[in-house]
């Protein structure tokens, strides 16, 4: 199927590689949403690639306001407009003359233009200009023969709110429908995009992420747990920590491929034992990013470099990158994605989320958050990424928690780092929990971080930790 | 009307006629109609009189242009009509695919011998 190539960020992706060509869409929201900018992007996009687009307003004046506000983004030219992108005002018309010489209007702008895509802005205005639903459905109904009749794609914008979507009878005709909404979470004010319908294709439902910024639109496809079954081919081969021995407890270390969740209270070294494993990966030429949501990459440094590590020389050699995102600033809709696209890029073997708990701060519902690591889980494993995700467990001393949003079940391992008690001094102790695929050591292990690095010393004789 | 121009006609008016019928299958009589105005307008710009062909959404009929033949014969239908069935059959071809527009084809070529491969290979 011919398709209309949108140009916008993972919207064509989503779209199963772009909008069927002919099809009429409306793209629908309340003002200030961003339809029209979302729009221009698409002309602006397709008139570079030398398409046509007919750009009617339907309230006077709006063009100029229009073009005015576009100026800023880098999706606008000033050199395709009147050649590539052609403004019209069909409000004037339907308002002196009615429907009938509207729709003439429009035929004879299209055989002056020939234009590739048609853009109608508002229609909702348009509908208001009708006696009733009637004649404007007749119209409606004309206006998308006419428009399929000369091969046009065209996009009728319209401030439609939420519930009228199912009852108007545009949205009956159209072939496809996009829904832009904005809400507020948390610190962020957020937009969204559905795509409630798109005939003849396939697309990805739910609701995605978009910004508005100086290139124009970018969107972030939902995170979403794949509907058919996991597959991916198991591999045997070992990722070792480098610490002698937390690898013998794992049977000489992490199967490959698979996720590790290192659970504990402040200050017992989770980001030490992540940030190990990437160096011991960096020094067999394997590629690791360290995703850290808590420590800024120089203050990583200096804490390795005081036990010994060589990480300097692996960050200038690009065999380990340390990304820093604020948690005030973290977006999980955005930085999931290009998490991903990251990693597809730079061929990562090793990667670290450090923690997943500042996840859990960006995210509304407890179930988003499942869902979202869920889907990364997925992604990583099906490009055989051997991952951790740090999580931190609150409470110090109590029983036994590996984290409250029960990700366990999201994991293939599980290593429990937690403080005990032991004749007046405080003793940092590791467990392993579970390890899917493979025997691992039952026991309970006394560790150290020093000046020479973690070590992992002898059995506990009484921790109580699993108390 | 003479008959020889009644056949020169005749034969084209059938054709248009099996076209319109075969593809507001798939379109409807609506579209069809506009699809006709498309196709007209764009041959119009080499061949006016292809405006004389009269169409609305109960059919075509080239009764107008026989009558203008009649007082020109040297009129070139064969060549605009050719052009018009070509046009046509290549925008329902992008509207429909390819397949359906094939077997729009497949149908007119096995009552009109040929007529229309050779129009389209042209």
């Amino acid at each position: 199927m011919e398709r209309l190539i949108t140009g916008i960020k993972n919207l064509d992706y989503i779209l199963g590689g772009g909008i069927p060509a002919y099809s009429l869409n409306i793209i629908s929201g309340s003002p200030g949403s961003g339809k029209t900018i979302f729009v221009q992007n698409i002309i602006f996009n397709n008139a570079r690639n030398g398409l046509k687009s007919l750009y009617l307003t339907t309230i006077s004046e709006s063009q100029l306001k229009m073009v005015r506000h576009l100026q800023d983004f880098e999706f606008f030219s000033d050199d395709l407009l009147g050649d590539r992108v052609i403004y019209g005002d069909l409000g004037a018309v339907l308002r002196r003359q009615g429907a009938s010489e509207g729709l003439d209007y429009l035929t004879r702008m299209i055989k002056e233009h020939l234009p590739n895509i048609v853009v109608i802005d508002s229609v909702k205005v348009i509908r208001d200009l009708f006696p009733d639903e009637k004649t404007f459905r007749a119209f409606v109904f004309e206006l998308a023969a006419v428009l399929s009749i000369w091969e046009i794609t065209a996009f009728l914008v319209g401030e439609y709110e939420e519930q009228e979507l199912t009852r108007l009878s545009e949205f009956a005709i159209a072939d496809g429908i996009f829904h832009l909404y904005g809400q507020e979470e948390k610190r962020f004010q957020k937009r969204y995009m559905r795509v409630l319908k798109m005939r003849g294709t396939s697309f990805q439902h739910g609701e995605h992420l978009f910004q508005i910024g100086p290139v124009g639109i970018e969107v972030y496809p939902r995170m979403r747990p794949e509907g058919e079954e996991l597959r991916y081919d198991v591999k045997l081969g070992r990722k070792e920590f480098g610490i002698c021995g937390l690898d013998e407890m794992l049977c000489g270390g992490l199967l490959e491929g698979t996720i590790t969740l290192i659970s504990g209270a402040t200050g017992t070294g989770k980001t030490m034992f992540a940030l190990k494993f990437l160096l011991e990966g960096a020094e067999k030429g394997e590629k690791g990013v360290f995703l850290s949501f808590e420590e800024p990459v120089d203050q990583l440094q200096n804490t390795a470099r005081c036990l010994g590590w060589e990480i300097d020389k692996y960050l200038a050699e690009g065999q380990l990158e340390i990304k820093f995102i604020s948690p005030v600033e973290l977006d999980v809709d955005k930085h999931a994605f290009e998490i991903l696209d990251m990693i597809g890029e730079k061929k990562v073997e090793r990667f670290v989320i450090d923690s997943i708990s500042s996840f859990e701060s960006s995210v509304t519902d407890i179930q988003k958050y499942r869902d979202y690591l869920w889907a990364i889980g997925q992604q990583l494993r099906r490009r055989h990424v051997t991952t951790i995700f740090t999580v931190l467990n609150e409470d110090l001393f109590s029983p036994l928690v590996v984290s409250r949003a029960q990700l366990s079940l999201i994991t293939d391992n599980i290593i429990i780092l937690r403080y005990v008690e032991d004749n007046s001094s405080i003793r940092k102790v590791l467990g392993i929990l579970k390890t899917r695929g493979s025997n691992h050591d039952n026991s309970l292990r006394e560790y150290e971080i020093s000046p020479e690095g973690i070590n992992v010393l002898g059995r506990l004789a009484k921790a109580d930790m699993l108390k | 009307m003479s008959e020889i121009i009644e056949k020169r006609i005749g034969r084209y008016e059938t054709l248009l006629k099996e076209m319109w019928t075969a593809s507001s299958k798939y379109l409807g009589t609506f579209s069809v109609n506009l699809l006709v105005e498309r196709v007209v307008w764009e041959v119009s710009l080499e061949y006016k009189e292809i405006e004389l062909l009269q169409y609305d959404q109960n059919g075509i009929s080239c009764a107008k242009m026989a009558a203008r033949l009649e007082e020109n014969p040297d009129l070139p239908v064969e060549d605009m009509f050719m052009k018009f069935i070509t046009r046509y059959v290549e925008i329902l071809a992008r509207l429909l695919g390819y397949e359906r527009a094939e077997e729009i084809k497949k149908k007119l070529d096995e009552e009109f011998a040929g007529d229309l491969s050779a129009s389209r290979e042209e």
